[in-house]
């Protein structure tokens, strides 16, 4: 089955992406949370800002915008959101999705919007920036596991 | 009996002791495992992206051929192995769309009838925790066990089926029918950083120090998982990491595979055990 995405480019023209491509075409703020909602499959409206995401967070020290901020960008269309680094030091945990009382999975979130920025070629593990003793002493899983979710 | 048993890319090189230590325990036990005769990495990571299959591809062919063999079941040891497989699994029982896409794009047909186990789960159902109590001849009487399950294990809960999200209580099961004592571990279930270590090593350190410090409120000798991960992110710590000083050895961190053999009284080359954690296991309850 193929589904056509519906965003549409700068000149009004058609993006041809299919859906397996979601979110390669975002421009505007609008079109951020729209294709956030299609590849989370998650309503962000649902969220009520009581902040239990961010208290539950294993990144939460090192980031920028809290969870719950996320979310509430994600509601509000702030395209800033996508050059957030809060985004990258998700490590889908899953204790937030876990602990939503308004049963959101905010991985998912997380998740669809490094998946616009990776779709566009926006990455921030490259192979060449991880120090060589890391590199030869760290489990296989890590490094599959990272580039999968932090390189396009 | 023979189960198939599917390793994983980690457990062939740097958890070759994971590897090791679960097949030599389980066969002690009466439950021997076979590797499946052909397997990929898993991929490691669900994609939690809704349109996301192509991730999905390599644990759905695994799965899928570990059905031919006909057993009905497939035996994984690794955290991420297991939650990969798992979620999978239950996307082909569960979601139409997914199942019909890789079974088209893998041209097979797959139902998500392969039962995927953990070892602790078949140790609990196929052999006992009770049974077991009683085939352990070293009893670890007074070592106190901090249980890591990590964050992949539980959750999500209704697709992982491994207890509670945050309070899963298996691994304390096996280690009190060893004779050992599991303590109160509140962070048994938290992230060490994961792949961040890779992104930001600082966040794993923070969060690895942070786990290793409340396993040693509770007075823990030892930390057990069934994680590389975990056990690397754990292990990288300098020593004198969580409050100890310089001196004191760090918190040894085991797989529950090796704390198991050495309780079923297996050679410890068997298990991928240096001595000295052997040592250091003996000091903590002496």
């Amino acid at each position: 089955m193929v589904v056509t995405c519906t965003v549409k480019v700068a000149g009004n023209t058609p993006c041809t992406n299919d859906a397996e491509e979601r979110g390669r075409c975002v421009v505007t703020g609008a079109e951020m949370t729209r294709e956030v909602k299609a590849i989370s499959g998650q309503n962000p409206y649902l969220c009520m800002q009581c902040g239990l995401c961010s208290a539950s967070c294993t990144g939460v020290g090192f980031m920028d915008l809290l969870p719950r901020k996320v979310m509430r960008l994600v509601q509000l269309g702030d395209k800033k959101l996508l050059e957030n680094r809060a985004i990258w030091l998700c490590s889908t945990c899953l204790t937030c999705t876990a602990r939503c009382p308004r049963g959101l999975d905010v991985s998912r979130v997380m998740e669809a919007l490094r998946v616009i920025n990776l779709r566009k070629g926006t990455e921030v593990l490259a192979p060449e920036g991880i120090p060589e003793e890391l590199l030869t002493e760290i489990p296989q899983m890590a490094l599959t596991s990272g580039f999968r979710k932090l390189s396009s | 009996m023979s189960i198939p048993y599917f390793p994983g890319c980690t457990l062939h090189v740097k958890a070759k002791d994971l590897d090791d230590s679960t097949r030599a325990a389980l066969a002690a036990l009466g439950l021997e495992l076979t590797e499946l005769p052909e397997w990929t990495c898993c991929g490691a990571v669900f994609p939690l992206a809704q349109d996301n299959y192509m991730g999905m591809v390599a644990a759905a062919r695994i799965l899928a051929n570990a059905a031919k063999l006909g057993d009905g079941r497939l035996v994984t040891v690794c955290s991420f192995c297991y939650h990969v497989l798992k979620r999978v699994n239950f996307a082909f029982r569960n979601r139409t769309e997914a199942r019909n896409k890789l079974n088209e794009y893998l041209e097979e047909h797959y139902n998500g009838e392969v039962t995927l186990l953990h070892p602790l789960e078949l140790i609990r159902d196929d052999v006992g925790f009770d049974v077991l109590q009683d085939r352990v001849y070293r009893r670890l009487k007074g070592l106190k066990v901090a249980c890591y399950y990590g964050c992949t294990l539980s959750r999500p809960a209704e697709e992982m089926g491994f207890g509670e999200p945050e309070n899963p209580t298996i691994m304390e099961e096996l280690v009190a029918a060893l004779g050992a004592e599991p303590v109160g571990f509140s962070w048994k279930t938290k992230c060490c950083g994961s792949y961040q270590v890779l992104n930001n090593a600082a966040l794993a350190a923070d969060r690895a120090q942070a786990v290793l410090e409340a396993a040693s409120r509770q007075g823990a000798h030892v930390i057990i998982t069934s994680c590389p991960l975990c056990r690397y992110n754990l292990e990288r710590l300098p020593v004198g990491a969580a409050g100890k000083g310089e001196s004191e050895a760090r918190l040894p961190v085991l797989y529950f595979t090796q704390l198991l053999g050495i309780a079923l009284q297996l050679p410890a080359t068997t298990l991928g055990l240096d001595s000295h954690y052997l040592d250091a296991l003996k000091e903590a309850r002496a």
